[in-house]
């Protein structure tokens, strides 16, 4: 009897011992394959493998050898829409773009004849809402064009088409590298991995990933095996939440029959040039009241505007994903360090990107001057309605004088060093932004 | 001895279970030499016939043909532990699934270095994938046998996934608060049978839309099959515990 209750205790023993170290194991097994994409990770930056680059730079070097170049591509969003190119590309530098939303005939057309660069619509032009209103849509609704001078620093015409052709999804991969241009994101790259073989379509592709500044942006390329063209690129931007796009090319052609005709445009009689204003003109006017807020810090605690109550703020809307945004954070480092104690107070404001992301950026550019860090909607209501900010997107800069009230406001950050000047002199500070 | 006898009784339950399985290793050498797929094709192919299909189709009725003719109270009067008869029948099944997975795998080879055309690159992670699928469906549709009469378990089991998958698509598309999709999910993908893990854990993680891209790691593998092996425990204990606590009526149905 003695010996049965020993046999059973040891057997209970062993089934617990077992079931325990199921459940342990089961538990480990849960947390590895329930690891979400959706939050972002250190080990999501990509080191670099010299394969996987060397499929990158081949693409490159397709792309740029090439005398002529075709394709059509396709835009989406997991939101199930999608916007339609048509790309058509000669060296040394003639280009035809269009671009078309859905099912819609009102397509956006960019043409580069060489020596300028045409961007014309057809039907209405639509209504863009970071630089348009009511009144000046309809003053310049129709028969109207763009016209830039292909000399000179100009954006490339992909991403000035997409903002006036208001494009669903514009293109990932600017085509103008077929020129020569530079993927502006080019710098900013942290590696490239190879990430096996899979097929778009019937087109068997290597795919690679790249990330870029610390993995706030990736890039997945499905680059075919045979033509080493891309047939998929998929862009993930990073911020306070995940924004997928997908661009698919359709029937790249590097040696295509392009009529000459395709590259040439001029306006139609009685057609207006109409240059597209300025976003700025939106943004509260010097002398109005800065909206006060109090708000998440980087660290911990909250910051307040009316705290600078005394001081003259340089309040700087930032991202981390901003391409001129490392060189703007150590220019404000520096003012901060230097005149710190002469009445100038530098408030960074982040609003838009995921929270480790953007303290990983501060820490990594040394930043010390203090930040809001804060994605809720009443964070993004001081931008939007507080300064009147039609857009997230775009660095903002904003100085705010003594009394709470605005001297000045732009968008980027070139101009930053000389207009900030000017807007310390008529806070009455003398210090030099240099 | 007793355990190759019970797992013999598997294999020659049925006449059917031959016919599905000659029936469906021709449908695959059909699949490939009409439509020459790569690897992953066929693999998708093959992961869902016999992953899903073929474990119920030979399940049918594992435990329920003998509870419906009274049979079962001879088995369980045995002198052996009710356990070990659903332990046996389930070795016997899972025998069946990988011998006829490995058939498959040759058929394919076979049929790839006959034609010259296809490809077979990765095919082995599809026929492990499809193996461990069996295996937990097979557990599932088992354990249901022990309380659903006849061979309704495995009809039961297509009915329910088939509208299971149906209404949480289109649950996925209305809901919109996260919270709730969030916990469905969770539920679906690890509580339920592991499809979607083990697709992704032989032909990677492709989707147009997805966050990640590119192939499992070692680590991400391993734990995956971890899970599906225990997945598979667990409905095999569920259906252990059902078996050894009914009580059976000599009385046919």
């Amino acid at each position: 009897m003695e010996n049965d209750d020993r046999r059973m205790t040891k057997k209970t023993k062993l089934c617990a011992a077992i079931a325990t170290a199921a459940l342990a194991l089961e538990g480990w097994a849960l947390l590895v394959v329930s690891v979400s994409p959706a939050r972002w990770r250190p080990t999501m930056i990509a080191r670099d493998e010299p394969a996987a680059r060397a499929i990158y730079e081949t693409m490159i070097e397709k792309l740029q050898k090439a005398e002529r170049l075709s394709y059509m591509s396709s835009c989406s969003g997991p939101d199930a829409r999608a916007s339609f190119h048509n790309v058509r590309l000669e060296k040394p530098d003639r280009l035809y773009l269009d671009a078309v939303n859905g099912m819609s005939s009102k397509t956006t057309t960019a043409i580069g004849d060489g020596n300028n660069i045409w961007i014309y619509f057809s039907g209405d032009r639509p209504f863009v809402r970071t630089i348009d209103d009511d009144e000046s849509h309809e003053r310049t609704i129709s028969e109207v064009y763009v016209r830039q001078a292909t000399t000179g620093e100009r954006n490339s015409a992909a991403a000035d088409m997409d903002l006036l052709g208001r494009a669903w999804y514009g293109l990932i991969l600017d085509p103008e590298i077929f020129h020569g241009r530079t993927d502006p994101l080019e710098p900013y790259i942290d590696g490239i991995r190879y990430r096996g073989r899979n097929k778009v379509g019937s087109e068997m592709c290597d795919v690679i990933e790249i990330t870029y500044m610390n993995a706030h942006r990736a890039r997945h390329f499905w680059i075919s095996t045979q033509d080493h063209l891309p047939r998929r690129i998929k862009e993930i931007i990073r911020l306070a939440e995940n924004h997928v796009t997908v661009e698919e090319w359709m029937k790249p052609d590097t040696d295509p029959e392009i009529p000459p005709r395709t590259f040439t445009w001029s306006p139609p009689e009685g057609w207006r040039q109409w240059t597209p204003p300025s976003p700025e003109r939106f943004l509260l006017p010097a002398g109005s009241q800065a909206p006060d807020f109090e708000l998440r810090s980087a660290g911990s605690g909250t910051i307040s505007l009316s705290a600078y109550r005394g001081k003259v703020v340089w309040l700087h809307v930032w991202q981390a994903g901003s391409l001129h945004g490392r060189e703007q954070m150590r220019h404000l480092q520096s003012l901060h360090d230097k005149h710190r104690d002469k009445g100038l107070a530098i408030l960074g404001f982040n609003c838009v990107d995921d929270r480790r992301i953007a303290q990983t950026f501060l820490r990594d550019n040394a930043v010390t001057f203090p930040t809001v860090l804060d994605a809720t909607e009443a964070a993004q209501r001081v931008v939007s309605v507080g300064l009147a900010s039609r857009t997230l997107s775009e660095p903002l800069t904003c100085i705010i004088n003594r009394d709470g009230k605005v001297v000045d406001a732009w968008y980027g950050s070139e101009k930053s060093k000389r207009r900030g000047a000017a807007a310390f002199k008529d806070a009455g500070l003398q210090v030099e932004t240099e | 001895m007793r355990a190759y006898e019970l797992i013999k009784e598997t294999f020659l339950r049925r006449t059917f279970i031959w016919i599905a399985h000659l029936s469906w290793l021709a449908l695959y050498g059909l699949f490939w030499w009409l439509f020459l797929p790569d690897a992953e094709q066929f693999g998708g192919f093959l992961f869902l016939f016999s992953g899903f299909f073929l474990p119920l189709a030979l399940s049918a009725g594992i435990f329920g043909d003998d509870i419906a003719s009274g049979r079962i109270c001879i088995l369980v009067t045995k002198p052996f532990w009710s356990g070990q008869l659903y332990i046996y029948r389930f070795l016997g099944l899972s025998l069946q699934g990988a011998l006829h997975i490995a058939l498959t795998g040759v058929l394919a080879f076979a049929l790839q270095a006959f034609m010259r055309k296809g490809s077979v690159e990765g095919l082995g992670m599809w026929l492990v994938a499809s193996w461990l699928l069996f295996n937990t469906c097979a557990a599932l549709s088992t354990s249901l046998s022990v309380v659903v009469g006849r061979s309704f378990n495995s009809l039961l089991l297509l009915v329910v996934i088939v509208t299971g998958w149906f209404v949480t698509n289109l649950l996925m598309g209305f809901l919109n608060a996260e919270t709730m999709t969030g916990a469905l999910t969770n539920f679906i993908r690890y509580a339920c049978p592991p499809f979607e893990l083990l697709r992704k854990f032989a032909g990677g993680e492709y989707e147009k839309f997805s966050l990640t891209v590119g192939r499992f790691s070692v680590t991400k593998s391993l734990a995956c099959v971890v899970h599906c092996l225990m997945l598979t425990t667990a409905y095999g204990i569920a259906g252990i515990v059902i078996l050894c606590r009914r009580e059976f009526s000599r009385v046919r149905d």
